[in-house]
């Protein structure tokens, strides 16, 4: 009875927000350029929602709380990373966005292949794109299935509960686009926001009389749970300032945020958007409330299942109405941007590198229907990095910003007085993600305390510069007015 | 020559107000790395992370006001 309510209720929000994200975009005709960016005339009120779409998801709702209950203060490198992020793109998106007006991008990978001229880094870029898409939609995958588990009452098991949130994800992906997607998270956010000031205030009074009070048991049980350890340890202060630099540089990286860029109608909408979104994070504090809460009430969950948390706790002591929309909000938490994560990922891959590199899928109806496929490629290799790799959600994040963020040293030399060529940015990328995969392999996350992605950041930038600029550029190109920043 | 380019000199106060909580929320971290003394309950690294990611707008707003004076 309990799992049919919980499971009722999620099902009756989740066919609620597509309604409404079908509903947002009835009258309008889709198109490509509609359904990817849609029509470039996002305000600055939609654009919010639309980047805030990317910030609260899954990651947020359960990750956050999970590294909270299994490690403690690393976990405030989310909050840190987010708020550095958007002042950096205060002064980097108006000219990513000028550019992308000027000569009509539709891709991430786009911008690329007009400032290097080549369509190949084009390809590469969106190769990269694609392949790093598939832990962060992995990431949503495995929220949703933590939550159907929980929500199941021990009725659904852990693979069921993956079949179900594969299926929830190619609905929603088929359902909206760019601008359905924007619909819908309002309605998540909104759900989100009563859903994590539940988990963070509700939890800790009800079990510790207030949020302070459930720090003062955890610092009581554990002296060192909120502060980060000297040495150059795995989660130690070293880490932790260059993974916040790491993951900062990546944030705009992504296919999809880049995508959302173009969508805007103007530049100020941009600044403006980077002025307020930092306030955005703040309901970060609430979610590691509710992973101390639950540390202290349900401690002993080990690696992955940390990330149940509290989650746990709200089954354990609250109706399963309660559980239900909760879980709803967690879902569509990560429903909504794993839709826009694979449709980006399928999106660039089918434009960059089938159509304009390989030639196959030029037509509009050709190009739909390879991204219909790569849409169901990018969600299997999601279902099978689920299965194989079985670490928690902020590993999961860190393994894709690790990559994606490999894309930076690209973008900002693009803007540089002299261009680099693109084999040199190509040769850094590479270098980069060669880089990353030999310390996977040896299991090496970091070096001396430096997180290894920026290690291997480190390697693509300098391999960028020297064979960039060492090695011209087949076609010498004349700098434009455009290359400058303002 | 270009030390007097007053455009110039407007970005460069523009990025140097931005840089002021890049640098709090990166460099700044080590030095606040302790439990106490607690604000508001909470302890001090998160209280001051917190308190940054508060006045980032401030900064970014006087950016904001900074490139669009007349």
């Amino acid at each position: 009875m309990n799992a049919i309510i919980a499971i009722g209720v999620i099902a009756v929000v989740l066919a609620a927000t597509l309604g409404l994200g079908i509903f947002g975009v009835r009258r309008i005709k889709m198109d490509a350029e509609q359904y990817i960016v849609g029509g470039r005339s996002f305000g600055a009120l939609f654009l919010l929602l639309l980047l805030a779409c990317e910030i609260y998801t899954s990651f947020t709702f359960l990750g956050a709380a999970g590294w909270a209950y299994g490690r403690g203060a690393p976990a405030f490198y989310i909050l840190c990373y987010g708020t550095l992020a958007y002042i950096l793109s205060y002064f980097m998106l108006p000219p990513i966005w000028r550019l992308s007006q000027r000569h009509n991008f539709l891709t991430g990978p786009d911008f690329f292949v007009h400032q290097y001229d080549s369509p190949r880094l084009g390809a590469l870029v969106a190769l990269v794109g694609f392949i790093f898409l598939i832990p962060y939609a992995t990431l949503q995958l495995t929220g949703v299935q933590v939550l159907l588990t929980i929500a199941g009452y021990g009725a659904i098991n852990s693979l069921a509960a993956v079949a179900i949130a594969f299926t929830l994800i190619a609905v929603f992906v088929f359902g909206t686009g760019l601008r359905g997607a924007a619909w819908a998270s309002t309605v998540k956010d909104a759900m989100v926001l009563i859903g994590v000031v539940f988990a963070g205030i509700v939890l800790p009074v009800r079990f510790f009389g207030s949020p302070a009070g459930a720090i003062d048991h955890v610092l009581a049980a554990k002296p060192h749970w909120m502060t980060l350890t000297g040495d150059a340890s795995a989660n130690g202060v070293v880490w932790f300032v260059s993974t916040v630099a790491l993951t900062a540089l990546g944030f705009y990286m992504w296919p999809q945020s880049l995508a959302a860029v173009y969508s805007a109608k103007n530049e100020d909408t941009l600044r403006r958007n980077a002025i307020a979104l930092p306030v955005y994070q703040l309901m970060l504090l609430l979610v590691y409330f509710a992973g101390f809460t639950a540390l202290l009430v349900l401690p002993g969950l080990k690696g992955p299942a940390a990330d149940q948390s509290f989650m746990l706790v709200v089954k354990q002591y609250y109706s399963p109405w309660i559980l239900g929309f909760i879980a709803a909000a967690g879902c569509l938490a990560g429903l909504v941007p794993a839709s826009v994560q694979i449709l980006a990922a399928a999106s660039i891959v089918s434009k960059n590198v089938l159509s304009d590199t390989f030639g196959i899928a030029k037509t509009s109806a050709e190009r739909t229907r390879a991204t219909r496929i790569l849409v169901l490629v990018v969600a299997v290799l999601a279902f099978a990095f689920w299965a194989l790799a079985r670490t928690t959600l902020v590993g999961l994040l860190l393994i894709a910003y690790n990559g994606i963020t490999q894309l930076f040293p690209g973008v900002a030399l693009s803007f540089a007085p002299r261009r680099p060529s693109a084999a040199g940015v190509a040769a850094g990328i590479l270098c980069g993600i060669a880089a990353l995969a030999a310390f996977a392999m040896t299991g090496t996350s970091v070096v001396g305390g430096v997180n290894v992605g920026v290690v291997a950041l480190a390697f693509n930038a300098a391999v960028a510069i020297v064979t960039g600029y060492a090695i011209p550029a087949l076609k010498p190109r004349v700098p434009t007015a455009d290359s400058s920043t303002r | 020559m270009r030390e007097f380019d007053p455009v110039k000199r407007r970005t460069r106060l523009s990025v140097a107000l931005a840089l002021v909580p890049v640098l709090a929320l990166t460099l700044g971290i080590p030095l606040a790395n302790r439990v106490e003394p607690r604000i508001a309950g909470l302890p001090f690294l998160l209280a001051y992370i917190v308190c940054w990611i508060i006045l980032t707008p401030a900064f970014l707003l006087a950016v904001y006001r900074n490139d669009n004076r007349a």
